[in-house]
């Protein structure tokens, strides 16, 4: 049996309550019923088995998952899990949601199925996520309320930040303290934002400039290390980076994977299957099928043309791209898929990020150069 | 073939792993070392159904050719510890940066380089010794490196995998030898005194082995097959080797460990 778990991200909903700028879905009102649930969860042991997988990663997206009531995630995981066990598997589960639906009602299946623990998603400032109909601030003062409130339960969040041209503006000093100090959340990662799914004004500006965003990442590296680092705030990439340069551990994003295919899949409510989240709801050319209608997951990964032209693609980069001269292959392999071709219409191009990545890999190997010889380290 | 040497320790080659994964039993997986594969046929994924996690030697003798077929060996190696072996031949330093990018460990396959491939040896072993993103080994430099660096020899030939003592190649028509590269060469003495007795051949016939200073840990590797193959370019690989390994020395001389104690 294998150490390595199967990393499935599902999407049991496509609808949401929220309806932000740059979101990357089409969103519907689908959501997988039980039975839908069973049939992929059957499968997707099917696969495990087939290749000795011992355990189950399952990330839970929507949508908007809390429009689900809780009472249907607990079915919904005792489903999976009695099926795991006849089959001798592992399950864990992991949550992401905005949050915005949240309750005391969501606690007992917060601790029970996801350990007590949420990830989801807010900017500062806050310009492009909004409730239906509504404003960001509204929006922000619904998200702050709900965190609060889960984090007084016990729950531990998780925070994705998307900087956009305020949040350059603001700079990382204040950006930092709002997050950690006024928030007290001490988990947060930012990610570069990309024109997926449909078209509009605001992922008309993207990429952001990659000078100043740079520059805003390094000022934003300097603050963590100066006042979070070792008081064990984790603020993603970075800390993973110090990780990998001071200890040489490797558990780096998702975007920086050698290839994501080998490494996750999602399904949505439809049984549609495509590499993620990003994929699957707005870009039909590249499913690699459906679970729902056709036979075995196995069958219809091995045999899908869109998951070879993905796998195929560092290939390509290194050939074709530059890759293999860059010092920090190793880090990157040319980043990630959705970004190239939201960007390009283009898979086989560099992440357009690419100048951005090697900047903060530079910066990061010489925080760490500078935390290792002045015997900073953690460890 | 592979029954009539089941009692030893074995390294299985095969073009097509299907093939060995088919044939052979899991009580045989245990006296099975690695699995060696060569060129570029059969798909890896039936080894993501061994339970076994059983290392993979991918040998590549093509570097452009075979470059691109790594990123396929990523997807197993999780469960499989990957090396890559590779002939010098031009542009195979392209493939021993993609190998160490996917943090698999590398194996140079050097014969007798000539001027042009001792450039990119001279660039991979820069490689292996300045770049920060770099921490699999890649031998041959990597153990004669460490032999610098303590002071103590090392052989040459059994880091190599070539020291019939503890290893034979068995050829495709079942003939026992040394390594791939003695395939179809008559030695009609025991192949255990094949070192003792090269080294022999190549004193009497006084071959600059006799007064080199790599002597020690080469033992004439780089003399074979043809014994009058100059060595100066290998001797500037491991001149490089061994002042890097002294500015090592030096600097950790320079910060001494509180026990006094040589790190290791």
């Amino acid at each position: 049996m294998k150490g390595a778990p199967f990393s499935l991200i599902l999407l049991p909903t496509l609808r949401c309550d929220a309806d932000c700028d740059y979101c990357f879905e089409k969103k519907a009102e689908h959501h997988i019923t039980l039975g839908q649930l069973s049939i992929v969860a059957q499968k997707v042991m099917d696969h495990m088995e087939y290749n000795h997988i011992e355990s189950l990663s399952i990330y839970w997206q929507g949508g908007e998952v809390m429009t689900l009531p809780p009472e249907w995630l607990e079915e919904a995981n005792g489903i999976i899990q009695a099926i795991a066990d006849r089959r001798n598997r592992q399950v864990a589960h992991y949550l992401q949601s905005n949050m915005i639906a949240y309750t005391g009602k969501w606690n007992r299946v917060l601790a029970g199925m996801f350990g007590s623990s949420v990830g989801t998603s807010m900017d500062y400032p806050n310009l492009h996520r909004r409730l239906k109909g509504g404003g960001p601030k509204e929006y922000e003062r619904l998200w702050t309320r709900n965190v609060r409130q889960a984090r007084k339960a016990g729950i531990e969040v998780g925070v994705i930040a998307i900087p956009n041209e305020q949040t350059l503006e603001i700079g990382a000093e204040r950006f930092y303290s709002h997050f950690v100090d006024e928030l007290g959340i001490a988990d947060f990662q930012i990610n570069t934002p990309f024109p997926g799914g449909s078209e509009n004004d605001v992922k008309m500006n993207y990429p952001l400039d990659t000078a100043r965003l740079s520059g805003f990442l390094a000022d934003l590296a300097d603050i963590w290390i100066e006042q979070g680092f070792h008081k064990g705030v984790r603020v993603g990439p970075f800390n993973k980076l110090m990780d990998y340069f001071i200890h040489g551990s490797k558990d780096l994003l998702c975007i920086w994977r050698d290839n994501c295919v080998n490494d996750f899949v999602c399904i949505d409510p439809l049984g549609r299957v495509a590499q993620c989240d990003c994929w699957v709801t707005s870009y039909p050319e590249f499913h690699f099928g459906n679970v729902l209608a056709e036979g075995s997951l196995s069958d219809l990964l091995r045999n899908s043309e869109a998951r070879r032209q993905l796998r195929a693609r560092p290939v390509e980069l290194i050939r074709k791209q530059g890759c293999l001269d860059c010092k920090y292959l190793t880090l990157c392999h040319g980043g990630c898929p959705i970004r190239a071709y939201t960007f390009y219409g283009d898979v086989f191009r560099r992440d357009p990020y690419c100048e951005l990545y090697m900047r903060l890999f530079q910066h990061m190997e010489e925080l760490a150069a500078g935390s290792l010889s002045a015997g900073l380290s953690t460890k | 073939m592979i029954e009539a040497y089941l009692e030893h320790n074995l390294v299985v080659r095969c073009h097509d792993p299907s093939m060995i994964v088919q044939r052979l039993a899991t009580k045989d997986l245990e006296r099975i070392q690695y699995l060696q594969i060569v060129g570029a046929g059969g798909a890896l994924e039936c080894l993501n159904r061994w339970e076994r996690p059983v290392p993979v030697d991918f040998v590549v003798q093509n570097p452009e050719a075979e470059l691109p077929l790594l990123y396929g060996y990523s997807a197993i190696s999780a469960e499989h510890p990957v090396r890559v072996s590779v002939s010098v031949v031009p542009g195979f330093s392209k493939v021993v940066k993609l190998a160490l990018s996917l943090d698999f460990d590398v194996k140079l396959e050097p014969s007798q380089p000539e001027p042009a491939l001792i450039e990119e040896l001279l660039d991979v072993a820069d490689l292996y010794l300045h770049q920060s993103t770099v921490s699999q080994p890649v031998e041959f430099i990597h153990s004669m490196f460490l032999a610098f660096y303590h002071r103590e020899p090392i052989s040459l030939w059994a880091v190599q995998e070539e020291d019939p003592s503890f290893m034979r190649y068995i050829t495709d028509q079942g003939t026992e030898t040394i390594s791939r590269r003695f395939a179809g060469v008559k030695l009609n003495y025991d192949l255990t005194l094949f070192i003792e007795k090269f080294m022999e051949g190549l004193f009497n016939g006084g071959s600059e082995c006799s007064g080199c200073e790599f002597l020690e840990s080469c033992s004439g590797y780089f003399k074979w097959p043809r014994k009058e193959y100059r060595c100066d370019g290998v001797k500037a690989v491991f001149q490089k080797l061994q002042e890097t390994a002294e500015e090592l020395r030096a600097d950790f001389a320079s910060f001494p460990s509180p026990n006094g104690a040589e790190p290791s």
